[in-house]
């Protein structure tokens, strides 16, 4: 089995495509967001506090929490 | 055909530009109610179409799919799965921003087989132009079955067209032939042609929505539920699987439709947004810049709106002196000048102040700033029960807690609001300020340490600090005993930054300050009547005699009309049932070192904080509470009865500037947060806690300086 990339792997300005999302409760708020499994997503910031990054999509951003960003599975070719 | 007037449901997703919209649509024609049964905006207004009808408008809260995440979702749903609803649509105009199509398309097929009638309205057309990419409608047009009319209400663009589309679709509202544009799961169908069966909905897609959140529907009864309840259980109905697999099938669906619809140009590396929030955001620079924005928006709550308060204030007195003057005296005179219009002052008072708040808190959120506060701040406000957006709220307490209180409207999550509409009372506002500046005197005094602190001014800053712990800690204890209804989320769009829609802004004004002023006006002008009665009257002859009394006091003492005139108010107040009520509860605050007359302002100061340097000053029989020197000479020379000590020694001085800080002595807000909350049982709550946390606090603090 091999270890699963999820979107806290990503630094600052680094960018991958999502593979999947693991189902939870955030999935579908994630899905209406826009977080769609083929879309690229990149990294921009963490929060001042952390607990949240800054990250974009498709022509537009989202804030997501660390919980949050842990169910986003990247695929592994960059 | 409806005889009634008909529905029109303005739908979409957040930041679609539908408000915007709304308010094009129905300009001043609008108002706002609460949808039955709970806190959540009604916003609706009336449009004329163009064969001279009126029709009903509503504005539904933002909704990205049917799958809700917020209370205010949860509306939409449940009226969109409920025929008969009153505010169940006859047509929906769905507004979708262009730029952000492919998302704003899941909630819009998802009406379509729920077998509404749709006008799909697809805004924000000037900035595709603008980032030279190329739209034709048509795909869209075919795949929803729908007609799509290309607009930009920033710009005012082809809204013509539209107000037409919608006066021709009500003329002849379609029966539907229900497109299903979601292939169902055998599980989906099975659960859904049986729940249609038993409900006799009519569209299949709304009965799969009814078995993913009959739970919670309130058009259902239980019997109903209990069939749902075996229905789903029998075809072993996943909800979330199936959430998610429709959600997923759906843009599979519509991604090549998009990409048809709008052929997108190269992408400059970074936009106007990037850019901005490389700064605004930044780790280092973000937080500081909101810091700064916050001590503006304070400064300007404070500043601007100090020269209209003063008018409404002293407008008031000289209405009221000018009706005591030419009016009959009379106790209906008085009912009238320091009952009513003192009431009506009162609410006036915070207009102000609201309308300054709300005019930048409105600015910053149509910017698109709010949502990088709340990204920001979510991880410190979260440890203490709130959200991100709570620390807005928090921070313009300190000028005033009432519009404070207004804005937690735009926390989604239930507890979060709640517990930021509980403790944001306990932060420092700008009416304690005078209490503040008669009492620190006597507590320290007006030196300098270390050369360039000054004492009071420290005791002031500890004031403001005492406040922050008091709220934050609240917070902690309410997080911890307050259950959850919904999860937390972030999850939030961080749109695009663009220029406010002035009109937005001044409705939203508009709408606050009609809002405080109606409903919490009402509550303030009745306890306003009764502190009045309370102060005016005595049992038995008691005001008779402490007048008589007072009357041979001055003609002995040879006092001049005026010294007359104050030493009768003094001796009224002390013999009225306020003033009883003053001594009676002495026994109760002697252990914090207060006297019964200190009881009594605390008593009056219920009525606003700032009260109680009049109530001293008429008790203490000074006629102008504008003077806060002399007052605060005869404070200091009142001695306790048969002693020789001061009664505003440090002690009981500092004690009553801590009952200050944590007591809840504003029936403004109590009043607002029973608008806010929509029960009695929260502002009690909070009454008590804040009066618990007063009393202990002040005990604590004469127990130990004494």
């Amino acid at each position: 089995m091999t270890i699963q990339r999820t979107l806290l792997s990503l630094l600052p300005g680094e960018s991958a495509f999502i593979e999947k999302l693991d189902v939870g409760i955030s999935t579908c708020k994630l899905l209406n967001l826009g977080v769609l499994p083929k879309t690229k997503v990149t990294m921009v910031r963490k929060a001042p506090f952390g607990g949240a990054y800054y990250i974009k999509l498709d022509g537009h951003q989202l804030a997501v929490r660390t919980e949050e960003a842990a169910t986003i599975i990247l695929e592994n070719q960059i | 055909m409806k005889i009634s007037k008909l529905n029109i449901a303005l739908l979409g997703n957040p930041n679609s530009g539908k408000s915007s919209l709304f308010n094009h649509l129905t300009g001043l024609r609008q108002h706002v109610s609460n949808f039955p049964g709970v806190t959540v905006d009604k916003k609706s207004g009336t449009i004329l179409l163009e064969n001279g009808v009126e029709a009903n408008i509503i504005d539904f809260p933002g909704t990205y799919s049917v799958y809700p995440n917020s209370s205010e979702e949860k509306i939409v749903i449940n009226i969109l799965t409920d025929k008969t609803n009153d505010n169940y649509p006859d047509l929906v105009v769905y507004v979708a921003d262009a730029t952000q199509l492919e998302r704003h398309l899941l909630f819009a097929t998802q009406i379509i087989d729920l077998g509404l009638p749709m006008i799909f309205v697809l805004n924000m057309i000037d900035l595709i132009s603008e980032q030279g990419d190329i739209l034709d409608i048509k795909p869209l047009e075919k795949y929803l079955g729908v007609k799509v009319i290309p607009v930009s209400v920033r710009n005012n663009a082809h809204l013509d067209s539209l107000t037409h589309e919608i006066s021709a679709a009500s003329q002849q509202i379609k029966g539907l032939e229900i497109p299903i544009k979601y292939i169902f799961t055998d599980v989906e169908n099975f659960a859904a042609t049986r729940i249609q069966k038993s409900l006799s909905t009519t569209s299949l897609y709304t009965a799969k929505v009814i078995a993913h959140h009959y739970k919670w529907l309130n058009h259902l009864d239980e019997d109903q539920k209990n069939k749902i309840k075996t229905i789903t259980e029998q075809s072993a109905f996943n909800d979330l699987n199936l959430q998610v697999r429709e959600t997923m099938d759906r843009y599979n669906h519509f991604a090549p439709v998009v990409r048809e619809t709008i052929k997108v140009a190269k992408r400059e590396k970074k936009s106007l947004t990037d850019k901005i929030d490389d700064i605004i955001t930044h780790r280092f620079w973000g937080p500081i810049i909101f810091f700064a924005i916050m001590f503006l928006m304070f400064q300007s709550i404070y500043s601007w709106s100090s020269v209209p308060m003063d008018l409404i204030e002293t407008g008031f007195a000289s209405v009221g002196n000018l009706l005591t003057n030419s009016l009959p005296a009379g106790w209906w005179t008085d009912l009238l000048v320091n009952g009513l219009l003192a009431g009506l002052g009162g609410v006036l008072v915070f207009v102000p102040q609201i309308a300054v708040l709300f005019l930048l808190i409105s600015l910053l959120e149509e910017s698109g700033y709010m949502s990088r506060a709340v990204y920001m701040f979510d991880i410190i406000m979260r440890k203490f029960g709130m959200n991100g957006r709570s620390m807005v709220a928090l921070i313009s307490s300190g000028a005033c807690a009432i519009p404070a209180i207004m804005s937690t409207r735009t926390i989604s999550d239930p507890k979060e609001r709640l517990i930021t509409i509980l403790v944001s009372p306990l932060i420092s506002c700008s009416a304690r300020l005078p209490v503040y500046a008669v009492l620190v005197g006597f507590v320290v005094a007006d030196t300098d340490v270390l050369g360039i602190f000054n004492m009071q001014g420290l005791v002031f800053m500890g004031l403001y600090l005492l406040g922050i712990v008091g709220a934050l800690v609240s917070a902690l204890v309410f997080k911890a005993i307050l259950k959850s209804e919904n999860n937390s989320f972030l999850m939030i769009e961080l749109p695009n930054y663009k220029p406010p829609i002035w009109k937005n802004v001044f409705l939203t004004v508009k709408e606050k300050v009609t809002s405080f002023v109606v409903e919490a006006g009402k509550i303030i002008v009745l306890i306003s009547i009764a502190l009045w009665f309370l102060a005016s009257y005595g049992p038995g002859n008691d005001l008779e005699e402490a007048t008589t009394n007072a009357q041979n006091i001055s003609i002995e003492k040879q006092l001049s009309d005026q010294d007359r005139d104050n030493l009768i108010a003094s001796y009224k107040i002390e013999a009225s049932y306020i003033g009883h009520l003053g001594q009676w509860i002495e026994p109760a605050i002697k252990p914090l070192g207060f006297d019964w007359k200190m009881g009594i302002a605390i008593l009056t100061s219920f009525a606003a904080r700032e009260v109680f340097v009049g109530t001293m000053a008429t008790i203490y029989s000074i006629g102008s509470d504008n003077d806060e020197q002399t007052l605060r000479q005869k404070m200091a020379s009142e001695k306790r009865p048969g002693t020789e000590i001061n009664v505003y020694n440090p002690a009981t001085s500092m004690s009553l500037l801590v009952f200050y800080v944590f007591a809840m002595q504003c029936m403004s807000t109590l009043a607002i947060v029973k608008r806010e909350t929509n029960t009695w049982k929260w502002p009690i709550i909070q009454f008590i806690f804040m009066s618990v946390l007063a009393y202990v606090g002040s005990f604590i603090v004469y127990q130990l300086m004494t």
